[in-house]
């Protein structure tokens, strides 16, 4: 392939060198680092003019690092004369943009969660909580004083413009969290799904899969979940959570007994989902409770929290780094997507069409 | 139409600069609070209404640059968002301002994309102080206010070199010669010049000094100091070529890596800073270092833009 250039950020190098090994494209030189003040330093070192670039970054890791390294690669691609930038992010950096789902993932609510999981056995608090005077003042504001209601901020839209304003062309997101977030670009957005992937390893890896049940975690999941047990011909289920006041308890809608379980979700953070969700399913007579989700970010004590839970295996794509992660808990399973984000890239640099990948045949 | 209020947003980087530019225009720091999420992403979180209000948000570019910067940018949208009138960065320490030029293949001018990405935030006024080149005020379609520290600087000369009038003015190398013959000229001193060849990013090596500094106090006189490379070997050649005592005075002490090794084992009497960068922790490390308020500097610009006066005093006079 003439006139490509890969060229990766610090986010998550290994996924690229797979991808640069499926396309058969060596890896751009890049040198990447820090300045001794913290600044982002980014050298590319092999020509870019006239070339269509294809940056791989995640949002993953250090975000806020990762995310400025972006935009100054894509920044130095447009003064060195690319033709074409285009952008591969496996999990797209601040994505999730309910305000109800934000509230719930800053670290006083995580905590609250956690302790009314039976699973958070320590006495220890979430290693997420903020510190110092910032913690009084955090928690005198979700308490909800003074009759304002505190302005959460969503960073999506202005992560959209900062891309569009470094000068990308294109981007290539895999599984967003909120499929409505194309719309905020005026670029093309393509849109991958891992959903063949994922259908390939329950085929392959799941026993006796065809009576197993597909669990959907939370009503907002439920789309996805029913798209995939359609297309596998299995039953479908739904825990739903039931916010009382301070307290938690979660429902399960449909049958698990005996049989298989496979929940899903799009991404494990905290794990306090999964976990939650697995208690459940045991409770009601499930065999086997497998969890695939399609990001495995992990954050705080997710790891451990799985590795108490009665989830039999976790499978997770490698859009963030996992080896880590595997060898922390030994539970957790990778589905590769290498190969798919090569063939994306061959099809978009050649000019064919995409969605030949996602025409998928049913089998019994 | 109503009247509207200044409301003073700090982010994480320098929250002490903040309280005291609000402590001087006589106000409190708005309620906001600045964190991250499990997985790193920034969180902010806005504990009092905006809307309709001239909203000033300081945050200086220094420490984690990159968590500052995105702390400072979902400030700004978020403010833009909650119909705030007017919003402005204060940025006392400009990031990335040393990346202003492409001066090999395929360089970013990363202070460029800094300038859209504040644009495109939602910033409608930049303050900052020293910019490295003045020129980066081009990057910008909306109004810069580019602040001088040097008044806070010739008073401090004034008032805490012991012998000023007997003292020469030098500058460590060829691109500040300007800024020094600046002060040098508003003192009635005598000036002098390094002259260096670099070798490799952070490594100098050979100084040659061009002027007279025997038997007096020499003064060296910087934007930023970050490895303090240069001012250790400056110091040398000036103690080397017969100078009585060396200060050295820069705006943005950066202080990065072995920088606070460097000045204690060097012949630099006293290194002076400016609040922009915090280093209050660093002082316990480097009895040599001194400190310059600019706070009234920062917070006279905030009551002259919110007011609608003119700033231009601010860039002869010090600050009471």
């Amino acid at each position: 392939m003439k006139n490509i250039v890969l060229l990766t950020g610090s986010s998550h190098p290994s996924l690229a060198r797979r991808i640069s090994e499926s396309l058969g494209v060596e890896l751009s030189r890049c040198n990447l680092g820090k300045f001794s003040n913290q600044e982002s330093s980014v050298e590319i070192k092999d020509s870019v003019r006239e070339k269509h670039v294809y940056i791989i970054q995640s949002g993953c890791g250090r975000v806020n690092d990762n995310v400025i390294e972006l935009f100054i690669l894509i920044q130095a691609c447009r003064m060195g004369s690319a033709k074409r930038i285009t952008v591969v992010t496996p999990l797209f950096p601040y994505s999730r943009q309910s305000e109800r789902s934000q509230k719930k993932r800053l670290p006083q609510h995580q905590i609250g969660t956690e302790i009314m999981s039976s699973l958070l056995q320590t006495g220890e608090t979430s290693p997420s909580l903020p510190q110092g005077a910032f913690a009084q003042s955090f928690m005198g504001m979700t308490s909800g004083e003074g009759g304002y209601r505190q302005w959460c901020a969503r960073a999506g839209t202005l992560v959209a413009n900062l891309l569009q304003a470094a000068g990308a062309d294109h981007l290539i997101a895999m599984d967003l969290h909120d499929p409505q977030y194309q719309g905020f670009f005026h670029i093309p957005v393509d849109l991958i799904y891992a959903e063949p992937s994922i259908i390939q390893w329950i085929r392959s890896e799941v026993p006796n899969w065809r009576q197993a049940v597909v669990v959907s975690p939370d009503a907002g999941g439920a789309k996805r979940a029913t798209s995939i047990c359609n297309k596998l011909n299995l039953d479908f289920a739904l825990i739903h959570k039931e916010d009382l006041a301070n307290t938690e308890s979660m429902g399960l809608v449909g049958e698990v007994e005996g049989r298989p379980a496979i929940i899903l979700d799009d991404i494990i953070d905290s794990g306090s989902t999964v976990g939650l969700a697995s208690e459940i399913l045991k409770r009601h007579g499930a065999t086997d409770i497998y969890a695939i989700a399609v990001h495995g970010v992990f954050s705080g004590p997710a790891l451990e929290i799985i590795g108490r839970s009665p989830v039999t295996a976790v499978a997770c794509t490698n859009t963030v780094p996992q080896e880590e992660f595997r060898r922390q808990c030994p539970k957790l399973k990778t589905i590769d997507i290498a190969p798919m984000l090569g063939e994306i890239i061959r099809r978009t640099f050649y000019g064919e069409s995409v969605t030949q990948l996602f025409v998928h045949e049913e089998q019994t | 139409m109503s009247s509207n209020s200044i409301r003073i947003l700090a982010g994480n980087s320098h929250p002490a600069l903040a309280r005291l530019i609000a402590k001087r225009l006589g106000t409190d720091l708005a309620n906001v609070t600045v964190t991250k999420y499990s997985n790193q992403e920034t969180a902010v979180t806005i504990g009092e209404s905006v809307r309709d209000e001239d909203v000033y948000i300081v945050q200086s570019g220094c420490g984690e640059i990159n968590d500052h910067l995105m702390e400072l940018l979902i400030m700004i949208n978020a403010c833009k968002t909650a119909s705030a009138r007017r919003i402005t960065a204060v940025l006392p320490c400009f990031p990335y301002a040393r990346q202003d030029k492409k001066d090999k293949s395929r360089a970013p001018i990363s202070a460029k994309l800094v300038a859209n990405m504040l644009s495109v935030a939602g910033a409608d006024h930049v303050i900052t102080m020293d910019l490295h080149a003045s020129q980066i005020q081009g990057f910008f379609d909306c109004p810069v206010d580019n602040l001088y520290g040097e008044p806070s600087v010739l008073r401090y000369i004034r008032e805490n070199v012991p012998d000023w009038k007997n003292a020469i003015i030098v500058s460590p190398d060829a691109g500040g010669a300007k800024r020094a013959t600046s002060i040098a000229d508003h003192l009635d001193l005598d000036f002098a010049l390094i002259h260096k060849e670099r070798k490799k990013a952070n490594e100098v090596s050979r100084m040659v000094l061009v002027g007279d500094v025997k038997d007096k106090v020499a003064i060296l006189v910087d934007d930023m100091a970050d490895t303090c490379g240069t001012l250790g070997l400056a110091a040398k050649t000036l103690m080397d070529n017969g100078a009585s005592a060396v200060y050295a005075i820069v705006i943005h002490g950066v202080l990065s890596g072995k920088a606070l090794d460097v000045i204690n084992n060097s012949m630099l009497t006293r290194v002076v800073v400016t609040n922009t960068i915090p280093h209050a922790e660093k002082k316990k490390k480097c009895l040599k270092l001194d400190t310059i308020d600019v706070s009234a500097v920062l917070a006279e610009a905030i009551r002259r833009t919110h007011n609608g006066e003119s700033v231009s005093y601010l860039f002869g006079h010090a600050t009471i």
